[in-house]
């Protein structure tokens, strides 16, 4: 049965977003990832506008971060502070994300900005993945495993005023990192759609040297409320949220993503991470192709205020 | 300045003697189109009536009809893309204001057949001629550039469309005309207009107002999210957070 997505402005068949909803989530669960950077282009291929793919999947990041927030939240391992200050910086990176979206759509440049800004971001990230999990598979062949990455006990990050203490970190740092890292993670939402898991993660281990216990339960309460902000922002000022469209991707996504957490139990982490550079990297190029190839017209038309 | 053209077609022409009068109707007056639908015909008809007494000449004249139907006017921007470093890039922009949203014309013979291009050109009939009212540019080859990119678009989206042999004659003066209303069409005011051409010259033009609602589920989401922004983001997150709830609850992990 077609069904018409009242703010997509297009009529899709409801089977086929309930499966694309599956698939992403199928991987976000296989993978432990939220999924947006792999969402949000899937949508803009299926011929969805960039900027309502953008917005509807904030919203649906907010639903696939939920149920995982939860869980974290009942096992205590969120630093409420450290959410706190991230989420302060989230908003205020959000909130900008979705003024300058606005500004890019009024000049028409919203849907190349999103396109070139997923090939930088996956080319990067999977770029980086691909490298790191096959040095982890060839060190797992030859038998030597990799030494770990020496304690750096004090970074430049230490020496940054306005220090503030972290309790379930154990950590005492300035608050200008997470807050940064809050807002560049913001903007990411706002832009692309994106929760930012990819950044927030490695970020907080390896720049904050937060302990892995409480980073995942932070980083999705992070996620939750950004990517709830996002949804409402987006909404208010760009009218682009379809929440038709959104419906139909988290019913798919929450029961794909079931499925996916248990096979990727069943994996190997080298191999898992490998497996999801190729996919990164082969989206990536895909959009790279879209910006490249001579479009089928070079003329687009939009309606004013329909 | 169309319309009152017509206005002054309908004044003057009727009056005309030996000349031949059109009645025409619509199968609805307003249309209601609903999201979950896959396209709906609107149906003009009418007839050709004769006033001419004895020695008629209609039969050794090609008499031809014209049916058109326009949409609501709207403000359109059009974008070029040109290869900036290798990449496809938006970077000329022309808003084109009063175009209609929608278009069809249909016809007894291809429009080329019935009448010179300036007679078609002053009414507006055919996609060649569906002109804007005004451009936000003065060079006139770049409107038309523009302009030609909106009908392609149109066309594509099925918005815009020409039926050279849609007129269909049941009989010598009585015909009709299916016309196709999408999915996408546009809410608001249309017209249908019919003119009936003889040896190349509008005889007799008439016009009437239709109007295209679009209703159901899909358009009251649509007037939620424009009318409340704020309580309809509200609402989508709402929902995303209790659908992530539900499936916690649903699918807990045993242990």
């Amino acid at each position: 049965m077609e069904i018409y997505l009242p703010i997509a402005e297009m009529s899709v068949h409801w089977l086929i977003i309930l499966a694309m909803g599956g698939a992403v989530g199928f991987l976000s669960g296989m993978f432990g990832v939220g999924g947006g950077f792999l969402l949000t282009p899937l949508l803009i291929f299926y011929g969805i506008p960039s900027e309502v793919a953008v917005a509807t999947t904030a919203s649906h990041i907010t639903a696939s971060s939920m149920a995982g927030a939860l869980a974290q939240w009942k096992r205590r391992s969120v630093d409420l502070a450290m959410a706190g200050v991230l989420l302060a910086g989230g908003l205020v990176g959000t909130s900008f994300g979705v003024w300058l979206f606005k500004l890019l759509l009024e000049a028409g440049q919203s849907e190349f900005v999103v396109s070139a800004g997923y090939v930088i971001l996956l080319g990067t990230v999977g770029g980086l993945m691909l490298s790191e999990s096959l040095q982890a598979l060839r060190a797992a062949r030859s038998g030597n495993p990799l030494p770990s990455r020496p304690a750096q006990h004090h970074n430049w990050i230490h020496g940054l005023p306005l220090k503030m203490r972290f309790r379930q970190s154990r950590l005492y740092i300035s608050v200008f990192p997470p807050l940064v890292l809050g807002f560049i993670v913001g903007i990411l939402s706002a832009i692309m759609g994106v929760g930012g898991g990819f950044v927030l993660v490695p970020a907080m281990i390896y720049l904050l040297r937060m302990p892995t216990s409480v980073v995942m339960g932070t980083s999705l309460v992070q996620i939750l409320c950004v990517t709830a902000a996002t949804t409402i922002l987006q909404a208010t000022s760009n009218y682009t949220v379809d929440i038709l469209l959104a419906g139909l991707l988290i019913l798919g996504g929450v029961v794909g993503a079931q499925f996916g957490v248990r096979i990727g139990a069943r994996m190997r982490g080298e191999q898992l991470r490998l497996l999801l550079a190729v996919l990164v990297l082969a989206v990536g190029a895909r959009l790279l192709i879209g910006l490249v190839v001579t479009p089928e017209d070079i003329f687009s038309v939009t309606v004013e205020g329909q | 300045m169309r319309a009152a053209l017509l206005a002054l077609v309908l004044v003057l022409l009727p009056a005309g003697a030996g000349a031949e009068d059109l009645v025409s109707g619509l199968s609805q007056d307003q249309i209601q189109i609903t999201s979950n639908y896959t396209g709906s015909d609107l149906v003009v008809f009418g007839a050709i009536e004769q006033n001419t007494g004895i020695g008629d000449e209609a039969d050794t004249n090609r008499r031809d009809v014209v049916v058109v139907v326009r949409g609501p006017a709207a403000k359109m921007d059009v974008r070029r893309k040109q290869r900036i470093a290798g990449l496809w890039i938006n970077n000329r922009e022309i808003t084109l204001s009063g175009m209609p949203a929608y278009y069809y014309v249909a016809s007894t013979q291809p429009l080329t057949k019935i009448a010179q291009p300036d007679m078609l050109g002053r009414y507006q009939i055919g996609l060649d001629n569906v002109k804007p009212e005004s451009a936000s540019t003065h060079s006139s080859l770049k409107a038309e550039q523009f302009r030609q990119a909106v009908v392609r678009e149109r066309v594509r989206t099925h918005l815009f469309s020409e039926a050279p042999n849609g007129v269909e004659f049941l009989g010598y003066s009585l015909f009709r005309v299916h016309v196709p209303v999408p999915a996408g069409a546009p809410r608001g005011q249309y017209t249908a207009e019919v003119y009936l051409f003889k040896n190349g010259v509008v005889m007799s033009a008439q016009s009437t107002p239709l109007f295209v609602d679009q209703i159901g589920l899909e358009r009251n989401l649509f007037n939620f999210a424009h009318n409340e922004p704020f309580t309809y983001g509200v609402a989508a997150v709402l929902m995303a957070v209790l659908l992530g709830y539900l499936s916690s609850l649903i699918f807990r992990q045993p242990g």
